[in-house]
């Protein structure tokens, strides 16, 4: 009689917990993951109840499997296809990423104009004492045809003109870094965190006039950036689990995220290109 | 639990006066019970399951690669762009996925270059390796040279890669080329050698020491040099089985990706850029442009691009295509071993 009263509250107790806990999945780019699981923990400590998984896959996965319905939230570096956007899936810009113009320590140049780093990535310039350094030919590291960043790179760099096809290749931010550093002569762009990380061994190149930091950004001056995306699935997703995704969203961009976490983690808040917003 | 040991079983008095090998044949290995048949029962479905489990693995990989790279050419559902033709995508040297030119015989090229060139430097360094282990070392030397070949199997291939990456590019292209770096096929392929070298030094060895010794005694009591002995009777008659070894090389040197990618420069115009670079001599230029393969074109792209595009799709039919090159050296491999027996 005991056992069995135990084993129906056991099982009592096993259907109510499903009904009451809403499980969020988050899947994407491995650069944005670790903010938004920070994101999660945060939240899922003042919503009990609410449970946010998040693993990685890369952006196009995240975007794959939000657009088939396999996870709630698809978190992305990249813009959906316009293939991916006619199936009705949801655009957050949730922060941005800036990234920066990079190059070997040995070409003694600091800074391009925009003109200047365009002639280098469309192949007109090949040598780094046409625009001021040392003479040593300009090695062109760029990232695969696919790339998200390139695609920035190609809009807000070269001008939509096609890049020389006299480059290396690397997907990998590291692999880039390690490149840049052992390769005199190297120049690529990379997500400013990792300036910091090779710090000594590669040199950041201002663009524009301004530095890859809070202060260009924030002053509008400095372009090179993109953002951070979260897309959500209404089509797809039980409305139960959409609303928590979407408040959980919102907690992301909530000022108080955005100027603590956010700033922390190497990205920058949304709010300072507010003004961009028409020409991205 | 006693009775699942044959050692007792055999020990145990049987019929008397029999020869040995009969009375093995005889002497129950287990005995007979109910839950013994059952289990015996058991295990045989167990081993079904995993090989069916293994087959269908292979066949049900076999099948998705077919269907994602045929949806590059038929309509299907799920395809959000326009199909290519066989043509544009097997018989053309273009690649520019953006402008929907899908040419992806740069790579089919690429792979076969620095396989071609690993095999090069690799087959006769392995074989004459295997030599060495097998017929001139000393026992101690034989026992640690194949531990040490066993071992450098063993290191993974991203090992290698960084290797490369930091230390030899460099350094190649401090020494021959001016500081510019030392991207391509030359580099790609001294690393994929270093990587199959110990596979084929491995079976080299096991071929060498499978020849009976008379050969060799044969050889050299009619005064022939040792070399002459090397190069005209053991060789030869190891040749199936060096073929065979080699072509396992060459086969773990084609799916290779993570080493290729970091020291190749994945270059898909590197056919158009050898012919443009006129200010090196043309081996300089072979060995040194940036160039890409089939698994590094797949490693750079394939997690970048979206389900149902076409570039996506084709992605898929180069994988398709690496597969069934790696199959047909597999079967290769099964016919030398025939022919070795036959």
């Amino acid at each position: 009689m005991k056992i069995r009263t135990l084993a129906l509250a056991a099982l009592a107790a096993l259907a109510l917990v499903p009904a009451s806990a809403q499980t969020v999945t988050v899947m994407g780019s491995t650069a944005l993951g670790p903010l938004v699981k920070q994101a999660a923990e945060n939240y899922m400590k003042s919503h009990p109840g609410v449970q946010i998984a998040v693993s990685g896959g890369g952006s196009m996965t995240g975007l794959n499997q939000v657009v088939s319905g396999g996870c709630t939230i698809g978190i992305s570096d990249v813009f959906a296809t316009p293939a991916q956007d006619r199936t009705g899936i949801v655009n957050h810009n949730l922060v941005i990423e800036p990234f920066t113009l990079i190059a070997n320590p040995r070409v003694g140049v600091s800074s391009l104009t925009p003109q200047q780093a365009e002639d280098i990535w469309t192949g007109k310039i090949n040598n780094w004492n046409q625009v001021g350094g040392a003479n040593l030919r300009i090695i062109r590291i760029n990232r695969p045809t696919s790339s998200g960043t390139r695609a920035v790179l190609q809009h807000t760099v070269a001008h939509d003109k096609p890049f020389s096809d006299n480059q290396l290749i690397q997907d990998a931010s590291g692999t880039v870094a390690k490149m840049v550093a052992s390769t005199p002569g190297a120049i690529s762009f990379i997500e400013l965190e990792f300036l910091d990380l090779y710090k000594g061994r590669i040199r950041g190149i201002a663009y524009n006039g301004a530095v890859c930091d809070k202060q260009g950004v924030g002053s509008g001056k400095y372009t090179l950036i993109s953002f951070g995306h979260a897309y959500t699935n209404p089509g797809k997703t039980n409305p139960a689990a959409l609303r928590v995704a979407n408040d959980f969203l919102n907690y992301m961009l909530s000022p108080q995220f955005q100027s603590t976490v956010v700033l922390k983690a190497g990205y920058m808040p949304v709010s300072y290109v507010e003004h961009l917003k028409a020409r991205l | 639990m006693d009775d699942l040991l044959p050692a007792t079983t055999l020990d145990a008095p049987g019929p008397p006066a029999q020869a040995g090998p009969a009375r093995l044949r005889t002497a129950p290995l287990f005995r007979h019970s109910r839950l013994n048949r059952l289990a015996d029962r058991g295990t045989r479905f167990v081993l079904l399951a995993c090989t069916l489990l293994v087959v269908g693995l292979i066949g049900g990989i076999l099948y998705f690669l077919a269907i994602r790279g045929a949806a590059a050419f038929i309509p299907m559902a799920g395809n959000t762009d326009k199909v290519a033709t066989f043509r544009q995508v097997f018989l053309s040297t273009n690649w520019d996925p953006g402008d929907g030119h899908f040419g992806i015989l740069p790579f089919v090229a690429g792979t076969f270059a620095v396989t071609g060139l690993a095999l090069l430097i690799a087959a006769p360094t392995g074989v004459l390796a295997g030599v060495f282990i097998a017929k001139v070392a000393p026992p101690w030397m034989r026992t640690l040279m194949r531990q040490v070949m066993d071992l450098l199997v063993g290191i993974p291939s991203v090992v290698y890669g960084i290797f490369g990456l930091t230390v030899i590019l460099p350094l190649v292209g401090h020494a021959w080329l001016a500081d510019a770096p030392a991207a391509g096929f030359g580099v790609s392929a001294a690393i994929l050698a270093v990587m199959i070298v110990p596979t084929i030094v491995s079976l080299a060895t096991d071929a060498f020491e499978s020849l009976p010794a008379s050969l060799d005694e044969g050889s050299q009591a009619l005064g022939s040099t040792r070399w002459q002995s090397i190069w005209r009777v053991l060789i030869p008659a190891a040749r199936p089985r060096l073929l065979t070894a080699c072509v396992l090389g060459l086969g773990r040197a084609i799916g290779e990706a993570m080493a290729v990618q970091m020291v190749i420069g994945n270059n898909p115009q590197w056919i158009l850029l050898m012919r443009q670079a006129t200010d090196q001599t043309p081996v300089l230029r072979f060995l040194f442009t940036p160039a890409a393969t089939l698994t590094t074109e797949l490693v750079q792209e394939l997690p970048n691009t979206a389900a149902g595009s076409t570039w996506n799709n084709v992605l898929f039919a180069m994988g398709l295509l690496l597969y069934l090159i790696t199959m047909l050296l597999i079967l290769a491999t099964r016919r030398l071993g025939r022919q070795e027996h036959a």
